[in-house]
């Protein structure tokens, strides 16, 4: 067993770190043509699920093609375990899903996983077991011999993490990961990263989807127009400190107008006392899994109780 | 068949030539960093360009030598799979067609139709392998780039050695298997379309007597197949042959069966299966000097006005002759005598009687002593190989006009050597020939195993093709990658034109090539004005000049650093009826092998400083 100090220090190893980094795309004479990432400052920690956040074009991509080494930086530098970010050895510890699931269309599911696990220089035994592990995981056991032309955007969502994880990666590079995905799929995902984060992986993932990031993230950078606006916990980020919120169940009509009084006689502002709404997302995977639980039963008209 | 230049022997030359390579990779090497140097320094300034320039070779030195079997095989596998899913195999259903529908446009009454058939299979399968590969490998990388699956593969710890060897394996594995079943069909269609016999019935013959009236033989004509007949000589004993037609002759036997229902004897004949058509001769080639009609020593023989020098003419009823030495000959090699093959070109300054050869003589002579065998007479004709047989016993007649025996090996060889001398008995004609027309048979190879030998021809050009494209895809997009390697191999095609064409343009010399370059062989084309002529010195033909040899740079510096398919082809051999020499082979596998090195190398670098995301 580790010792305490162990376990401290590798929680503190940074694994990546971008130091002044900086990509501008330039034309065939060039010319610069776009500043997709101004310099970026960060360090990442292992275990830490990290979320790149932005609307569209921000540089979120941009970062995650950077730490890959698929493109190169105009100025600055990426290091990923402490090795340049183009340095092919750092990929053995790293597990990529692109934002769509790229991959070999004329493949089924058994072949790309032992193609990627060839990649990986894996040796036969490994890679089959890995394989049917990993299909297993994703639930794609029944379909393993369609070629991938057939499947639908959700499986091949699915196949493209089993593609992801198929060296059991230190670190898991993310972009999009619920693009696509329908609740459960999203719900799904947001689960496996956690359970990745569980195992002591380091996530990063980039997504424009407010919700997801809030979910699932530890630290979370906000990019905009290629440049750092924000940059820490995520619930330090959120927290909004001149609020208070108080979350009750079964107060009646009389306690609200009881507390209303007291907030009135301390000089607070009342901004909402009622019952609080849920989130759509809950409200649709608590239907499926209704269904699923008792089938044939008709589905309600009426809100949903209290979560 | 043509040889233009003598073929060296590879251990005479592999040795200086690797380490020329060497030398040439290690200055190209440099001349790349250097370049790569100035590039970026006008980007991020000399010291920074310097850390990065020396980052990228130390990286690339460290990547190749991480280089792992298992995911280039890997890879190749899936350029294998890449190459069934776009319905390669289609091409085998188009070669198919292309033979079942040869014989709508193939003559069998050629003047060698196994020569037709070898060369149109050969260039079929050669076009088809090459065109395939050269489509696959063009495509592939550029396609994975644009679908984005290649970040699927470069985020793995893959080498972009690795992504350009295993699509060159990949795609040279489809060719090769490709090949391989092409190859076999076409050997089976070439066989199967020469393969015939004739037949010959007692009444087709008729008996020649002497004046004596004694029988000497027979002689006759055989049947008509596939657009032929054969005169028919058959000797006293039974056996005989035909005379050789489109390139081929046959034996002939008698066959007597016994008394049957009181009769006489029955006689048939057997004529045996075609010799000459598909074979591998092995020859023993000499080196050629000429004599010219005063009988003194010339450097050359009598050019006859035509355009291509390969074949020089010595003159008919003089004393100019054209004479071969050949060296290494034992008693042992040659028990029966020279065994001699001759390809004599005629060149007529009048008609005369067409179907009738021209008539000349060939001697042996001894180097040392200059003993001479007598003459032995033969008729030339066009298009054919005339063939005859030195005996061991010659006649040798002397200035007193007394005639006596002398044997070939003790008398005429000499320390291995003995020289064959060839002239043209006949006033105004001439004979052109050139070194490799004259050859000793020094034995025969299998035709199945030089027919496989002349695939490997096809298989090195389908790998340059193959790794040219993969090469050119790293860096270009699909349809530019095909259009560049097809230019390559054009300009292969014409790489020694080329060669003279910039030589002349640069020396000044016409005789070179005479025309110019591309501008001015275009304003010779508008105005009409001959190559020969030169042009009026002004200051227009000077600008056109200036521009030729501009425009011809770059073209002369892509002929020298490309490779030159035409020369890799071995299809003249095997349609020729020659073995194709191994010294040949090795020369043609170690050029394939450093170009295919430079490819790979080449391919990687561009792969390797190229953004495969943005």
């Amino acid at each position: 067993m580790p010792s305490q100090n162990a376990v401290n220090r590798s929680e503190r190893e940074i694994v990546v770190e971008t130091r002044n980094l900086s990509k501008t795309y330039r034309d065939f004479w060039g010319r610069s043509k776009k500043v997709a990432l101004k310099p970026l400052d960060l360090e990442i920690r292992r275990g830490e699920i990290f979320g790149l956040l932005g609307p569209n074009g921000s540089g979120k991509t941009t970062t995650l093609k950077l730490l890959l080494g698929l493109i190169f930086p105009t100025s600055g530098e990426a290091l990923v375990f402490g090795r340049d970010a183009t340095d092919v050895s750092k990929n053995e510890r790293i597990g990529y899903l692109p934002e769509e699931s790229y991959l070999y269309k004329f493949l089924d599911a058994e072949e790309t996983l032992d193609f990627y696990g060839r990649l990986f220089d894996m040796p036969p035994e490994q890679r089959k077991q890995r394989a049917d592990a990993l299909i297993e995981m994703v639930g794609l056991s029944r379909d393993k011999k369609r070629q991938l032309k057939e499947y639908s955007k959700g499986m091949t969502r699915r196949i493209g993490v089993a593609q992801a994880l198929i060296n059991d990666p230190e670190l898991v590079l993310l972009d999009e990961p619920t693009s696509g995905l329908d609740p459960i799929g999203t719900r799904e995902m947001k689960d496996l990263i956690i359970d990745l984060k569980k195992r002591g992986k380091t996530v990063i993932m980039s997504s424009h989807l407010l919700a997801d990031v809030e979910d699932v993230c530890d630290r979370i950078a906000v990019l905009h127009l290629g440049e750092l606006k924000e940059l820490g916990r995520v619930e330090d980020l959120l927290r909004v400190t001149d609020v208070t919120q108080i979350r009750a169940k079964g107060l009646s009509t009389n306690a609200h107008e009881e507390i209303r009084a007291l907030l009135k006689r301390h000089g607070g502002e009342e901004i909402e006392i009622g019952n609080p709404r849920t989130t759509l997302e809950d409200l649709f995977l608590e239907v499926v899994r209704d269904t699923q639980a008792r089938p044939g039963r008709r589905a309600r008209t009426s809100g949903i109780s209290d979560t | 068949m043509v040889l233009e230049e003598e073929i060296p022997r590879f251990a005479a030359w592999i040795g200086p030539a690797l380490l020329w390579y060497l030398f040439a990779g290690s200055l190209v090497a440099v001349l790349v960093a250097a370049v790569a140097w100035l590039v970026q320094s006008a980007l991020y300034g000399p010291l920074a360009a310097g850390d990065r320039v020396y980052r990228g070779v130390l990286s690339g030195l460290v990547d190749l030598s991480g280089m792992s079997l298992r995911r280039i095989w890997a890879l190749s596998r899936l350029a294998v799979q890449e190459s069934l899913r776009r319905n390669v195999l289609v091409v085998l259903g188009i070669f198919a067609l292309i033979v079942l529908f040869a014989g709508w446009f193939l003559d069998p009454t050629s003047v060698n139709p196994g020569k037709l058939y070898l060369g149109f299979i050969l260039a079929a399968t050669s076009l088809l392998v090459c065109l395939v590969t050269l489509v696959l490998s063009v495509f592939s990388l550029p396609a994975d780039i644009r679908g984005k699956a290649i970040q699927t593969v470069t985020t793995k710890p893959v080498r972009t050695g690795e992504i350009v060897l295993g699509r060159i394996i990949g795609f040279s594995i489809v060719g090769t298997v490709l090949l391989a079943l092409m190859g076999g069909v076409g050997w089976a269609f070439v066989v199967r379309s020469v393969r015939h016999g004739h037949e010959i019935a007692a009444e087709d013959l008729v008996e020649i007597r002497n004046d004596d009236g004694v029988s000497t033989g027979q002689e006759g004509r055989t049947s008509l197949d596939r657009g032929h007949r054969h005169r028919v000589d058959i000797a006293t004993n039974g056996t005989g042959r035909t005379d050789t037609v489109q390139g081929h002759r046959h034996t002939v036997l008698t066959v007597k069966s016994g008394v049957q229902n009181g009769s006489s004897d029955q006689v048939t004949y057997e004529i045996g299966p075609a010799e000459g058509l598909l074979e591998a001769r092995k020859p023993l080639r000499g080196t050629l000097r000429f004599v010219d009609r005063e009988g003194r020593p010339s450097a050359k023989g009598i050019s006859v006005g035509a355009e291509w020098s390969y074949r020089q003419y010595i003159e008919g009823g003089s004393l100019a002759a054209a004479i071969w030495t050949f060296g290494g000959l034992t008693e042992q090699s040659f028990p029966e005598g020279l065994p001699l093959e001759m390809i004599v070109r005629v060149f007529r300054t009048y008609k005369g009687e067409i179907e009738r050869g021209i008539a000349g003589s060939v001697r042996v002579r001894n180097p040392s002593s200059g003993l001479q065998s007598d003459p032995f007479y033969f008729q030339a004709k066009e298009y054919t190989i005339d063939s005859l047989t030195i005996p061991r016993t010659l006649a040798t007649t002397s200035a007193d006009g007394g005639t006596r025996q002398i044997d070939l090996f003790a008398d005429i060889v000499s320390n291995g050597r003995v020289e064959v001398v060839l002239q043209c008995l006949e006033s105004a004609q001439y004979y052109g020939v050139a070194q490799a027309d004259f050859y000793l048979r020094a034995g025969n190879g299998s035709f199945a195993f030089n027919y496989a030998k002349s695939c490997l021809g096809i298989w090195f050009s389908m790998l340059l093709v193959t790794a040219m494209g993969v090469m050119f895809s790293t860096f270009l997009s699909g349809p530019v990658a095909l259009l560049a390697t097809l230019s390559v191999v054009l300009l292969g095609q014409f790489r020694e034109f080329i060669l003279r064409l910039f030589e002349s343009q640069v020396t000044g010399d016409t005789s070179i090539v005479p025309g110019g370059g591309p501008i001015e062989s275009l304003y010779r084309i508008v105005t009409q004005t001959s190559i020969t002529l030169d042009l009026d010195p002004s200051t227009t033909v000077t600008a056109m000049k200036t521009l030729d040899t501009f425009l011809l740079a770059p073209m002369r510096l892509g002929a020298a650093l490309f490779p030159s398919l035409a020369t890799l082809g071995t299809g003249d051999f095997v349609a020729g009826g020659f073995d194709i020499p191994v010294d040949l082979l090795a020369a043609h596998a170690m050029e394939t092998f450093g170009y295919l090195m430079a490819f790979f190398l080449v391919g990687s670098l561009c792969l390797k400083a190229r953004e495969v995301a943005s």
